[in-house]
């Protein structure tokens, strides 16, 4: 249950949002499924027609740019924008690798269409750098070794990030809860905690931002 | 810094976790070319099948798409497959295998690339096949293969069963079926082919650039030498990035090949899931035997891996799995027979523990089944039993050195347990409780089998300012590896770790080091690394000798400078002996090479020495459980874990928790479900991994008093972080419920099954 904290809802199970990442081979084997037959019609392509201008605002910079209806923040930020920080683990609201920030609020930017993000205020990993220095929950997560592969922590951080700004000082149990939404399969979440917990003690003492 | 003065031991922020944290990282996913095109695979979705013939028409005619591939247009050999030559890249005259390619497809978007994959189409005779390894090897089975479905069979044989067995009082029969797992690791498989005229280059998310670039060349017809593999920073593995790499890797670089374009190849999780390599799923039977006084005296193990469709990795796991069977006991008596099957399942791969976890949640069962039958607490049969100072010879009859640690880790982690306390209050509701113990004997390294893998390069490059460059031939996936090499590089040169600059494994750099597995990384590198930095000495010690005006054999080095031995005042900054050289042109580049020692070993009977070097542990499990809901929550998990030496505190202590909540997944949540070969849940809302909220409390305890033979006496973790856990987890549902459960994962549904079995009227229960 506590994976659905703070997040858009989950689509039902087997719907995939984003076609283009969607089902695999299934028309392949189309004289045993009853896909698409040889002769029958291929399902249609949509052009990269139908485009409209959008202005988003990320990590405090506003940009215009055109996008098509149907996009992800995450397909935008990743492969329009070139802003990788943010990783796709699953695109389908099940991993939390592309937790952003909206209004600091974590969200899955699979799960947002970029133009949901309009008007609002998007943050992501690279927006919690403080110029040069490391933000005070990245810091934390350096000091605690609270990653293995690496994969999931930029959603892991800017989850943490948006869980403080929610709770400033939460108990261990709210950090099990509510870094729950994001999957870490190296197993990294005692040290994950405790990275929270020192964030969040830094911060009591004035220390964060 | 700790260890007089050195990083050794310490928790120095890794030198990876800058990128990390602020998301530079650049996984494969994140890097773009120009000109670039996305692949993508036209698979199967049934699992037996003959082809009549692949039609790429349709696929063509999508825009956007560049080239459509199938076996015809494979310039090399259509074959991939690490050992055994049963697997083309793409499909010929059979589908095998649920995931199996009839095509590759390269277009300008992922979009049109695989909805170009959809458009391809295969006449297709269905075949009935097999779908389970028992009846795989039943005369008249659907051949998989041509060969039969029976791959390979392992055995021990020691001592005599017969005069032994007159002497147990008590005897246990099981059945075991344990089953599979997926790696799930959060990046999913992803490499990107970049070719120029002659030769190719591959950038890839894997454990082993060295089999990457075999499978490349292969396919390709090139001479290794024209295939350069660099390993791209790896979003997790845990032996999925091991053997399985190869395939997308291969598909990449054919269609860079055909398009002379960069082209980008990431599974969609979907497609990942439902296609790559699993954990074995294997039945175990057991006949064990105990005297009154509670002193095994027998031990019957048949194992049948499902090894899928094609042979992969399959033999080696059961290796692996026959050689582990009976675990840390003394038993005079053994037999095992370990085999393995075709079917027309998802082949089974590399997986943290290679085979050893499901057999040792098996000795585990049967030795908590034994301790109920003889009225004996299981940690009190386990004491009577383990390898000990008086007890050092193994299942396979090797003796170890003294000291065997089996039963300090048992003590520790049973003493630890007592004193845990669980992560989180429980909700209300009925919960019963539990205790768990197991144990594990862990072979360090590659099993005789494949001991002429075993071995690896370095190259370390002095800098002028002091810093150095170390290139190894094993990867960092997670697990740490370029902190350890890192750790061990600092602690040789003398100088500070944030000087040392490791950089990943390319076939250009460094000679073919095998795979990075078996908790071996940081042991093979670390020795390669230490061989490279006393060949540098030889030349290093005499120019700083030199300038110290002491003899060369009196130098020393550390904190960043050399020094003479015994007058700790007389010193020269490390950059300053370095600039020396460059300027006396003395060569400041050394490689270095580790392998094994060789040992003596019988594949036929299984006895003789199968590894190294041996790694112990314990884990201790405490859970809660309600019965009338089949839900289970581990509290707390106690680890002690014989390692040799700490190289690196943070990355050691994460590796055993990482392996606990990993083993925690299979042990209770993570089921495959396949129907006819094919996987019913390939998504994390259906096939469930731990997470946050589910991670138990963990206490770890480390026992550094019997060195390995891995850089300052260390030992792997990988593995034996993640073997005991599941048994352990197992064990004390059991306690908690009163009643054996024999499968796993211990899903709600089984659980509540094994209540309900225990009840006195059960039987009317339909
Ligand atoms: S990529 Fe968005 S939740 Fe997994
Ligand atoms: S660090 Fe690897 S998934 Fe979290």
């Amino acid at each position: 249950m506590a994976r659905d904290r703070n997040r858009t809802d989950k689509p039902g199970k087997g719907v995939t949002r984003r076609g283009f990442l969607g089902t695999v081979g299934a028309g392949a084997v189309a004289a045993v499924t009853g896909l698409p037959r040889p002769g029958e019609a291929v399902p249609e392509i949509t052009e990269p027609k139908g485009m409209v201008e959008t202005a988003l605002s990320i990590n405090g910079r506003m940009h215009r740019l055109l996008v098509e209806p149907r996009w992800t923040l995450l397909f935008v930020l990743r492969e329009q924008m070139g802003i990788t920080g943010t990783k796709i683990g699953c695109a389908r609201g099940e991993c939390g690798a592309c937790t952003v920030l909206m209004d600091g609020s974590p969200r899955y930017a699979c799960m947002t269409l970029a133009l949901e993000a309009q008007g609002h205020e998007i943050t992501t990993v690279e927006g919690l750098m403080d110029g040069e220095e490391l933000g005070d929950v990245q810091q934390a997560f350096v000091e605690e070794d609270a990653f293995q592969c690496g994969y999931c922590t930029a959603g892991q951080v800017v989850a943490a990030q948006g869980l403080l700004a929610a709770n400033p000082s939460p108990t261990v149990d709210e950090i099990r809860a509510g870094m729950a939404g994001n999957l870490c399969r190296c197993g990294a979440y005692v040290h994950i905690f405790r990275a929270v917990e020192r964030a969040a003690k830094g911060r009591g003492k004035g220390g964060g931002r | 810094m700790t260890d007089g003065g050195t990083p050794l031991g310490g928790s120095h922020a890794r030198p990876d976790a800058l990128a990390k944290v602020t998301g530079q990282t650049r996984y494969v996913g994140d890097i773009a070319l120009p000109g670039m095109l996305h692949a993508a695979v036209a698979a199967a979705d049934v699992s037996s099948a003959r082809v009549g013939s692949v039609d790429t028409s349709r696929a063509l005619e999508i825009p956007g798409v560049e080239a459509v591939m199938t076996a015809q247009d494979v310039p090399g050999a259509n074959l991939i497959g690490v050992i055994f030559p049963d697997q083309p890249l793409l499909v010929e005259d059979r589908v095998r295998m649920v995931g199996d390619r009839f095509a590759v497809v390269a277009a300008r978007s992922p979009e049109a690339a695989w909805r170009s994959a959809t458009a391809v189409s295969a006449q297709l005779e269905p075949l009935a096949g097999v779908h389970d390894p028992v009846e795989a090897l039943k005369a008249g089975a659907d051949a998989v293969h041509d060969s039969g479905n029976l791959v390979h069979t392992f055995r021990v044989e020691r001592g005599d069963i017969k005069k032994a067995e007159a002497r147990a009082t008590v005897v246990v029969e099981a059945e075991y079926r344990i089953g599979g797992q997926e790696h799930a690791y959060l990046e999913p498989q992803a490499c990107l082919a970049i070719p120029e005229a002659g030769r190719v280059t591959v950038l890839a998310s894997c454990q082993c650039p060295f089999y990457i670039q075999q499978g490349v060349a292969r396919v390709l017809g090139l001479p290794l030498s024209a295939v350069r593999v660099e390993q791209a920073p790896t979003g997790g593995a845990f032996g999925g990035k091991e053997d399985y790499p190869s395939e997308p890797a291969a598909c990449a670089a054919l269609l860079a090949w055909r398009t002379r374009r960069p082209v980008r190849l990431l599974y969609p999780r979907e497609h990942d899931l439902q296609a790559t390599t699993k954990r074995h799923a294997m039945r175990v039977h057991h006949r064990w035997g105990a005297d009154r006084a509670g002193r095994l005296r027998f031990a019957e193990v048949d194992v049948l891996l499902d090894a899928g469709a094609y042979a992969g990795l399959s033999t080696v796991v059961a290796e692996r799995a026959n050689a582990s069977a009976i675990g840390p006991y003394d038993v005079a008596a053994v037999r095992v027979r370990t085999r393995v099957a075709y079917t027309n399942n998802l082949f089974g791969g590399a997986f943290r523990g290679f085979g050893a976890p499901q057999v040792t949640w098996a000795h585990e069962a049967t030795m908590d089944r034994l301790a109920r039958e003889l009225g004996l607490h299981p940690v009190e049969l386990r004491r009577r039993n383990v390898l000990g100072e008086r007890r050092r010879v193994t299942s396979t009859g090797q003796r170890l050195p003294a000291p065997v640690m089996a039963k300090a880790c048992l003590e520790k982690a049973v003493a630890a347990s007592s004193a845990g306390q669980p992560a989180r209050a429980l909700p209300p509701g009925r919960w019963l409780h539990g205790t768990g113990t197991a144990l594990v004997l862990y072979g360090c390294n590659l099993h005789h089998g494949g001991q002429h893998l075993d071995r690896s390069s370095a190259v370390v490059i002095l800098q002028a300012d002091g810093s150095a460059v170390v290139r190894v031939g094993l990867t960092e996936m997670g697990q740490g590896n370029l902190v350890a090499a890192q750790t061990v590089a600092a602690t040789a040169l003398g100088i500070d770790p944030v000087k040392v600059e490791v950089w990943q494994p390319d076939t250009t750099t460094v000679a073919d080091s095998g795979p990075t597995v078996a908790s071996r990384g940081a042991h093979a590198s670390g020795l390669a690394i230490l061989e490279a930095v006393r060949r540098l000495r030889r030349r290093l010690d005499p120019v700083a000798a030199e300038l110290l005006g002491c003899e060369p054999s009196q130098v020393m080095l550390g904190g960043d400078a050399a020094r003479v031995f015994g007058e700790p005042e007389q010193t020269i900054a490390m950059e300053q002996v370095v600039q020396e050289m460059v300027r006396r042109r003395i060569e400041t580049i050394a490689t270095g090479w580790y392998r094994s020692r060789r040992r003596r070993f019988d594949p036929a009977t299984g006895l003789g020495s199968p590894y190294e070097f041996y790694a112990m542990a314990c884990h201790v499990a405490r859970v809660a459980v309600d019965p009338d809901l089949g839900l289970v929550r581990v509290e707390h998990v106690a680890a002690a874990h014989d390692v040799g030496k700490v190289l690196h505190r943070d990355a050691l202590e994460g590796q055993i928790q990482g392996g606990i909540v990993q083993a925690m997944g299979w042990a209770l949540t993570e089921e495959l479900k396949l129907s006819r070969g094919r996987l019913l849940n390939p998504g994390f809302t259906d096939y469930l991994i731990p997470t946050s909220d589910d991670a138990p409390a963990i206490s770890i305890a480390l026992l550094e008093d019997a060195p390995g033979s891995g850089p300052f006496g260390s030992k792997g973790i990988g593995e034996p972080s993640f073997i005991p856990t599941a048994a352990a987890i197992r064990n004390a549902v059991c306690d908690a419920i009163g009643a054996e459960v024999d499968r796993l994962p211990l899903t709600p549904p089984v659980i509540v099954e094994a209540v309900a079995a225990r009840h006195p009227f059960s039987f009317l229960l339909p």
